[in-house]
């Protein structure tokens, strides 16, 4: 039982004990979902699951993470439902639903807690939110950044959000918060491309220089977008040494629909997967496992979700594994690199004049 | 702006703002455009034209740089003077008829030929045309309208006012106004674009011709296939269907089993199309996720389908128990089978819906599947074929006769 994961410190398992533990739980949990999900028991029909044949991680079905989004699945009763988070999609486009109990819930929130701690220290501190207050306002649905900093709220001392509901900065609020805790240990956290857009590019604007140079600033969301801006990984931590003599990141590679288990960056810029979860990466052209340094399709593996059946997932993200349990920062586990979404496809043949026009 | 019978059309100043400065002219101008309302129709077939498109055929066969791009070579050898005097001499009462005056065609935007193709048989009907091609910038597309253009500025320059080969971008102003000026539309669909494009009036008289969303079934007779040479099979088959990434809506989706030996014929049939495709077949690693999303998208919605596991995901396998038509539906292109054993051709008619557009067949009669589409009034199905020759260029289309149905019949009273 998942229990026993919490006895453990979050990277403290070597390659095969951490197989070991984890199969035994994915495997149940596939079995469980199976009796509890009618629609997770005809996928499993329909690729011809058998007990018998599963013998490690690598064996356990798997399906798109895109079938949250046609479908709702659950593996508890409708009246359990506790919260139901979604992906933030874009206007018009189908939102992954994601189904929790108010156990699942908690566990969810445990797992973050322990892998940041990993990171930053178990002590509750203050976090500046760069975000508006209201991407929480309808409490019944949590997006994808709703969902991360509901998350963040057990390891907040006191949260704080710098944007208003324009994205502009709230000039009061921002300098507020710094002359209580600038002197201190403080959390920045924000969506990638929202924090360069909307924070680091008014900063640098400003006369007056700001030092954060006590702040721990933490990211999510990918790349892809500032990618499209010429802006790396790399460019992003130069700029706001400099600007403001951050020096401590911590980006981090996640979904909604595997809520808890992040893969946060350490300080030597790998992405990790804690004991609670793997990241196996597949080739495309079969679905094969790959090995250490081959590209492929990431399958994420987590052993957090019991009300709904999102315990093996197939993203749609590209990615490779660097290695395992050698990391020089010492966190055993796989760690990744993430390269971001799989270019969508174009196929000949008849189609729209307007759909795959501009 | 003046308001026609529903249709509004701009004022000459409003067009030049507001329409011609966003068109680009690959062949014709805007005088053609303007000047189109007086245009003298052809003959059906007549000579000019039939003159005009087998010189393009020529051109085009003697170009070198148009060998690399099989679909124009196919192209240009169905415009060929014999192709065409053979066409042509199908029509009987051909003397009768002319062209209705201005075809507007919107061509889809990932068929480069298209555009020619749909062009030709309004050429043939005898109206002039105007149309609109893709955004991208598609080398087939610029070595045909090349070619139209030397042969209108030399040979055939009294044929210059029938031809309009544009790009714009999208805008329903400008495609109100070229619909305003028509006399039959051309919409080359998907589904989506004919319903955004219907926005934009017809005037009264002016008719349309739509290809929308089909799909397409293959069927074959195991024990005639065990008699063939499976990689003829498969080379026919791989043309049907990964030649357009299985996206046309001509390229089967499923297949459909007759006769005793099933098993053995279904194992060889796929091995060795699976042989060809893994060598052959690039594969967008993003088709991999699509193809089977859709797979477990039905398994877990309907169940009853079994996936069929082969060397990779170039080629995926779903074996169904039951035909329904919205299994067809279900579909991501890219080399995503159906498969479905019948004991009897009459097990198909929930699949012969609207939306079935060509069946094609191996060792299996053509004729029978026609009696039976006409003795049950099935709505769907408007081509038979044999595998292999789902993309053969056709002067039928999606049950029209292309041609035909882009001219006018002249009555005369009987004495």
């Amino acid at each position: 039982m998942i229990e026993t994961f919490h006895q453990l410190k979050p990277y403290s398992l070597s390659k095969e004990e951490k197989q070991e533990r984890l199969f035994g739980e994915l495997k149940e949990l596939t079995e469980y979902h199976r009796e509890h999900c009618k629609e997770y028991a005809r996928f499993l029909e329909s690729v011809g699951y058998d007990q018998d044949n599963i013998k490690t991680c690598e064996d356990i079905p798997f399906f798109p993470v895109r079938m949250f989004k046609e479908c709702d699945l659950m593996s508890i009763k409708p009246e359990d439902v506790f919260k139901t988070m979604t992906s933030s999609g874009t206007t018009g486009q189908k939102v992954s639903r994601i189904y929790v109990d108010k156990e699942n819930a908690m566990v969810q929130q445990k797992v973050m807690v322990r892998i940041l701690g990993d990171y930053i220290g178990k002590k509750r501190i203050p976090v500046l939110v760069i975000d508006t207050p209201s991407v929480l306002k309808d409490r019944s649905k949590f997006s994808a950044r709703g969902a991360a900093i509901i998350g963040l709220r057990v390891i907040a001392k006191e949260m704080v959000f710098a944007l208003n509901d324009d994205m502009s900065l709230n000039q009061e609020v921002f300098e507020a918060f710094l002359q209580k805790y600038q002197d201190s240990f403080f959390l920045i956290f924000g969506f990638t491309f929202i924090v360069w857009q909307h924070f680091y590019k008014v900063l640098d604007e400003k006369t007056h220089k700001y030092d954060l140079s006590n702040a721990f600033l933490m990211t999510g969301g990918g790349w892809k977008k500032l990618a499209s801006q010429s802006v790396t990984n790399g460019d992003f931590k130069n700029s706001f040494g400099k600007l403001c003599g951050i020096h401590h990141f911590l980006d981090h590679y996640g979904m909604v629909e595997q809520t808890g288990c992040i893969y946060a960056e350490c300080e030597c810029g790998h992405l990790h997967a804690s004991i609670y979860s793997d990241v196996i990466v597949r080739n495309p052209m079969d679905f094969s496992p790959c090995k250490i340094g081959e590209k492929g399709i990431v399958q994420v593996l987590s052993v957090l979700p019991r009300s709904y059946p999102g315990h093996s997932l197939l993203t749609e993200d590209e990615g490779v594994i660097l290695g395992e349990d050698d990391c020089p920062c010492g966190r055993k586990g796989k760690y990744i690199r993430i390269f971001g979404r799989m270019k969508s496809a174009e196929l000949r043949g008849c189609s729209d004049t307007y759909g795959t026009g501009s | 702006m003046l308001n026609l019978g529903g249709a509004v059309i701009p004022m000459e100043q409003d067009l030049d703002k507001n329409v011609f400065q966003k068109i680009q002219f690959l062949v014709g101008s805007k005088k053609n455009l303007m000047q189109s309302g007086k245009l003298r129709a052809l003959p059906m077939f007549s000579q000019k034209m039939t003159d005009f498109l087998a010189d393009l055929s020529r051109m085009l066969l003697s170009d070198e740089r148009a060998k690399d791009y099989v679909d124009v070579i196919s192209y240009a050898y169905w415009i060929r003077n014999s192709s065409l005097l053979k066409e042509r001499d199908k029509y009987h009462d051909r003397d009768s008829r002319l062209g209705r005056g201005i075809a507007f065609h919107i061509a889809p935007s990932n068929v480069p030929v298209n555009f020619a193709v749909s062009m030709t048989s309004s050429l043939l009907a005898g109206n002039g045309c105007i149309v609109r091609v893709s955004d991208k910038p598609f080398m087939q597309v610029s070595l045909i309208c090349e070619a139209i253009n030397r042969l209108l500025s030399e040979k055939y320059k009294a044929l210059e006012p029938y031809f309009c080969i544009l790009r714009y971008p999208h805008d329903e102003s400008i495609t109100q106004y070229l619909s305003s000026i028509c006399d039959i539309r051309i919409i080359w669909g998907g589904d989506q674009t004919i319903l955004k494009i219907r926005k934009a009036v017809l005037p009264p008289r002016a008719i349309e011709l739509t290809f929308a969303d089909r799909y397409s079934l293959a069927l074959v007779d195991a024990d005639a296939y065990l008699k063939e040479d499976p990689e003829k099979v498969a080379e026919k088959f791989y043309t049907d269907t990964y030649y357009t990434d299985q996206n046309a809506c001509s390229s089967p989706r499923i297949v459909i089993w007759f006769g005793n030996e099933k098993a053995r014929a279904r194992e060889c049939f796929f091995r060795t199309l699976e042989k060809k495709v893994e060598r052959e077949y690039c594969m967008q690693p993003i088709m991999a996720v699509d193809k089977y999303a859709s797979f477990c998208s039905l398994a877990m919605k309907t169940g009853g389908i079994r996936l069929l596991k082969g060397e990779g995901n170039r080629l995926m396998r779903v074996e169904v128990q039951k035909l329904t038509e919205e299994l067809m539906e279900n579909k991501p292109g890219g080399g995503y089978f159906f498969e479905y054993e019948a004991s009897k051709l009459t097990d198909i008619l929930p699949l012969l819906a609207k939306g079935c557009q060509t069946v094609s067949l191996l060792g299996i009669d053509a004729g029978t599947v026609k009696e039976m589409i006409i003795k049950y009034g099935v709505r769907g199905v408007d081509r038979i074929v044999a595998m292999g020759k789902t993309m053969d260029l056709e002067f039928v289309w999606d049950g029209f006769r292309m041609i035909e149905a882009m001219t006018r019949i002249i009555y005369v009273g009987e004495k």
